[in-house]
């Protein structure tokens, strides 16, 4: 037997013997969840209490109507400064404003996303307890490295996309997805001293456009 | 004592006296909350160890006999007025056991605000430990000697006469303490205060 | 001309054996009194520790006062932790199978050592020279960096406060802000230093920055990297990681091989009890309603992220503390550091006094049971029992009541030696145990106890000095002589006067 197989087989027999110590409750009981699963908000105080939680975290917001998305993208990336961006290949073509130099990840080397200046994505879902947006990765959303290594990040999120617990989050995910990313705000340190630093590892910038009124999200 | 340091078997034969004294009594009043926290919170783990059944029983119905003094006042006789007279400035240290394993809540507040002639002076930091702990405070009288240093700097800013609580054990510690450093603050326990009237005012030692 | 950083301890202690620092390994460090009394010394250190602790604690109060049912996910938390214990060999198997079928591979390691042998091996398999790592303590727990390290790969942290420590070779002491004994000085030293900036200032943000660059290329270049994990999800064998700086989310996606060492406590049950577990966490561990990147990851995801992924579970005695019914509690802990945050005497004395890595409530019942009651009994007792760990914990471990039932095993232990007849502790508490059992001893020793204590108390009836146990009540505290009367005789004069 391999040591690891002579060790899990060891452990397992240890977690059998120990396991007619009960702690507290008996688990015949049934699992309490009288925490909050449903929010209480309409959309429009959802979609408000989204962007006051991301702009808490210093993440930029802006709301547009889905016929201006397009315009406003163009506007924030303008703004920013940025000049060579990359986005995930599934993106809807007209968010790929024009003059700017875009890179789409099919498969980009690491080295040709590290000198991009920003990205462009999509989500799966605000939540807004928490101002937290969430990736799965899917074709719109991308790899994981994209929205890692560029300084800059822009995130289109749909009004519709917004709910307002975590609970209902997760009763979303119908499926549940292999590759999840949590995002609440810019990377941030308090090590030193207690001091809160913004951007140490991961865009320093978020930029979030919040799109109103009904749309095709990523999440149905 | 014997219990929360690690002196189980001990324990045992003090639980078990416990039983046998006040098994008959209409109400056992205790004015220490650790000795009741103790009481309510340890002695059953210590009945079920020893094993005796009938002894378990008489506990589980004396149990419920058992309070700590504000309790008594407060919730067996509705008194929260028992015409006490004690005119000086006094704060109150709301003691561990009584805070979190008593959840004493307001009542000894609402006890001291009838006190005639007394200024209560609110403690900052007051769920903050005094550091006393039982033999916490000799075995690890450094620590101990630290935590009394961070409490005393927020009871002395209070610039109250006396410190008050409902234990005598963080009484000991915090009086010891002011005793040692011809602090001007001295230690009472809530139940002399209670006691005191004009014709005959608290005697505090010290 | 390279300025070493600055030692912690006061230059007159340096000379001192305590000259090498702390000690976190539980077989070596002293008994807390021992190891309390420097730190207790140092202003700076309990300035610092103070104004971390008041920081995390003041933003956790306030979001918790917002969150109305703060106590019904303290309950379900306590309870979902509770069913993972429960049935954990079977959870641990589900999250096999199923991390196994995305490509994963599952190690087992009964105890530190094959722990650190399972990664070294595969380090070897890929040739791996270096490795970077996200912060765990339970990496720190089997002491793997000096391992790897004499067997020749380079470690590089990446957690600011990892880096800080790494750098200064100094020691974590606290499990959510490793390095706040630290300060912004003592950061610029260790910086300027080891990264060779000379003129680097002592601005935070300037500290930060120079991390930020020191790490880049070594998190594009290094293909290897080592995590932990803060849970492991049985039912699609998924990992979560919570982070806040972002070298998490490079460790766990640029790579090529990433190697995840998790105790096998790290169980939840299904996807969903995250919504519990994720809304508790970050509230206890930093005050912030979600930390800033929560990464979860399932075995290998073709195209995005390692490609070769290897789990290693980890039992190390928490088989051991599982097997006993009142302890098992001890193993819902998810690592949040409110405990410590809130105890008063971790706030005097800081995480190095107890001699491991996992210091503070949790540490004073974690780390004694992992070795199996053998070391760190001081531990125990190194508490007031103020309750105040229990009140804050997330999965509701009732800390006092576990830490009285490790008292009891300590003295159990104890009992055997003959030791114990030197101990005057042991003594008085037997001693006043047979006094406490009749009444007659009891007033017996009141009477003689006047009569010795007499010989200690002064004309004002208050005792300054004592001997042996007694000079550590006397050496900060009078204690008032036994009074002339005592309650009974003076309850039985009161009736006799009243009639």
């Amino acid at each position: 037997m391999s040591p690891t197989l002579a060790a899990r087989a060891a452990i397992l027999t240890k977690l059998d013997a120990g396991s007619s110590a009960s702690g507290g409750a008996t688990p015949s009981e049934p699992l309490p969840r009288d925490y909050i699963r449903h929010g209480s908000l309409d959309a429009d105080a959802r979609a408000a209490k989204m962007i006051e939680r991301l702009r808490e975290y210093d993440a930029e917001v802006a709301e547009c109507a889905p016929e201006n998305l397009a315009f406003e993208i163009a506007a924030q990336l303008s703004r920013s400064g940025r000049k060579t961006l990359v986005a995930p290949d599934g993106v809807p073509r007209e968010w790929l404003a024009a003059g700017f130099d875009w890179k789409i990840d099919g498969g980009l080397d690491t080295e040709e996303i590290e000198h991009c200046d920003g990205v462009l994505t999509a989500c799966f879902c605000g939540v807004a307890d928490s101002g937290t947006i969430v990736l799965h990765h899917s074709a719109a959303e991308g790899r994981r490295v994209i929205s890692l290594l560029p300084d800059w990040h822009l995130c289109i999120l749909r009004a519709s996309q917004i709910v307002e617990t975590l609970p209902e989050y997760f009763d979303c995910c119908t499926e549940i997805p292999a590759l999840v990313t949590w995002i609440s705000g810019p990377s941030a340190t308090a090590d030193i001293e207690m001091t809160r630093i913004k951007g140490v590892h991961g865009p320093r910038f978020l930029n979030v456009i919040v799109v109103k009124e009904q749309g095709i999200g990523t999440r149905e | 004592m014997h219990a929360n340091t690690g002196f189980r078997p001990e324990a045992w034969s003090q639980a078990r006296r416990f039983v046998k004294l006040y098994r008959d009594a209409e109400a056992v009043v205790i004015p220490s909350s650790s000795c009741v926290a103790m009481i309510r919170d340890q002695y059953p783990g210590l009945f079920e160890e020893l094993g005796n059944e009938q002894l378990r029983r008489e506990f589980r119905e004396l149990v419920p006999r058992v309070y700590e003094l504000s309790e008594f006042l407060i919730d067996q006789l509705q008194v929260e007025d028992v015409g006490s007279y004690f005119p000086h400035r006094v704060t109150y240290h709301a003691s561990c056991h009584g805070l979190r394993g008593l959840n004493l809540g307001d009542r000894p507040f609402k006890l001291l605000s009838n006190v005639r002639g007394m200024e209560l002076v609110p403690l900052p930091h007051l769920e903050r430990c005094c550091g006393f702990g039982g033999t916490f405070s000799v075995k690890n009288g450094d620590v101990s000697s630290a935590m009394l240093a961070v409490k005393l700097e927020d009871v002395m800013s209070t610039g109250a006469e006396f410190c008050t609580a409902l234990d005598n054990s963080c009484l000991m510690h915090l009086g010891g303490a002011m005793h040692r450093q011809f602090a001007g603050m001295k230690t009472i326990h809530m139940a002399q205060i209670l006691a005191s009237t004009g014709q005959s005012p608290a005697e505090v030692l010290g | 001309m390279s300025h070493a950083p600055q030692p912690i301890l006061p230059p007159q202690q340096a000379k001192s054996w305590l000259a090498r620092g702390p000690v976190l390994d539980p077989a070596l460090a002293p008994p807390f009194p021992q190891a309390a009394l420097p730190m207790l010394r140092d202003p700076q250190l309990r300035k610092n520790v103070a104004h971390a602790t008041d920081v995390i604690q003041a933003k956790r109060a306030r979001l918790v006062a917002e969150k109305p049912d703060w106590q019904a996910l303290r309950a379900s938390a306590s309870r979902i932790r509770d069913e993972a214990l429960e049935h954990l060999a079977a959870y641990l198997e589900q999250f096999e199978e199923q991390c196994a079928e995305r490509g994963g591979v599952v190690h087992w390691a009964a105890d530190a050592a094959e722990a650190r042998a399972i990664i070294l091996g595969i380090l070897r398999e890929e040739n791996a020279s270096e490795v970077i790592k996200i912060k765990t303590m339970t990496s720190a727990e089997i002491q793997l960096n000096p391992y790897l390290q004499a067997a020749g790969v380079k470690v590089f942290e990446t957690d600011l406060a990892e880096i800080i420590l790494q750098l200064g070779e100094l020691e974590p002491s606290h499990i959510v802000v490793p390095a706040l004994h630290v300060n912004r000085s003592q950061v610029r030293e260790i910086f300027a230093s080891s990264m060779g900036l000379r003129d680097l200032s002592d601005d935070p943000q300037a500290l930060t920055a120079a991390a930020r660059h020191y790490l880049r290329r070594k998190f594009l270049d290094i293909p290897t990297a080592i995590s932990g994990a803060n849970f492991l999800i049985a039912e699609t064998g998924a990992v979560a990681v919570v982070e806040s700086e972002g070298n998490g989310r490079m460790c766990l996606t640029l790579p090529r091989t990433l190697i995840t060492l998790a105790g096998i406590e790290k169980v939840l049950p299904r996807y969903s009890d995250l919504e519990v577990m994720l809304q508790l966490l970050a509230r206890s561990a930093t005050g912030e309603r979600m930390n800033p990147y929560t990464s979860l990851w399932t075995g290998v995801t073709p195209g995005d992220g390692p490609q070769r992924f290897h789990i290693v579970l980890l039992d190390n005695g928490r088989s051991a503390i599982r097997a006993r019914a009142r302890e098992r509690q001890t193993l819902r802990c998810i690592r949040c550091g409110a405990c410590m945050n809130a105890c008063p005497v971790y706030r005097q004395t800081g995480g190095h006094a107890y001699g491991s890595v996992y210091p503070g409530p949790i540490g004073a019942i974690l780390t004694p049971q992992l070795t199996g009651m053998q070391h760190a009994q001081s531990l125990p007792f190194a508490s007031s029992l103020c309750g105040v760990c229990y009140e804050v914990c997330p999965v509701k471990i009732n800390i006092p009541e576990i830490l009285i039932d490790l008292r009891a095993q300590v003295t159990d232990q104890e009992r055997g030696k003959t030791a114990r007849f030197f101990d005057p502790m042991y003594l008085g508490l037997r001693a006043a145990n047979v006094l406490f059992s009749r009444a007659w001893l009891f007033h017996a020793a009141q009477w003689m106890g006047r009569l010795g204590m007499g010989v200690f108390t002064r004309k004002d009836g208050w005792i300054h000095s004592l001997p042996s146990i007694g000079a550590k009540w006397t050496q900060t505290r009078d204690l008032r002589g036994l009074p002339q009367q005592t309650f009974h005789s003076w309850w039985k004069q009161r009736k006799q006067e009243s009639r």
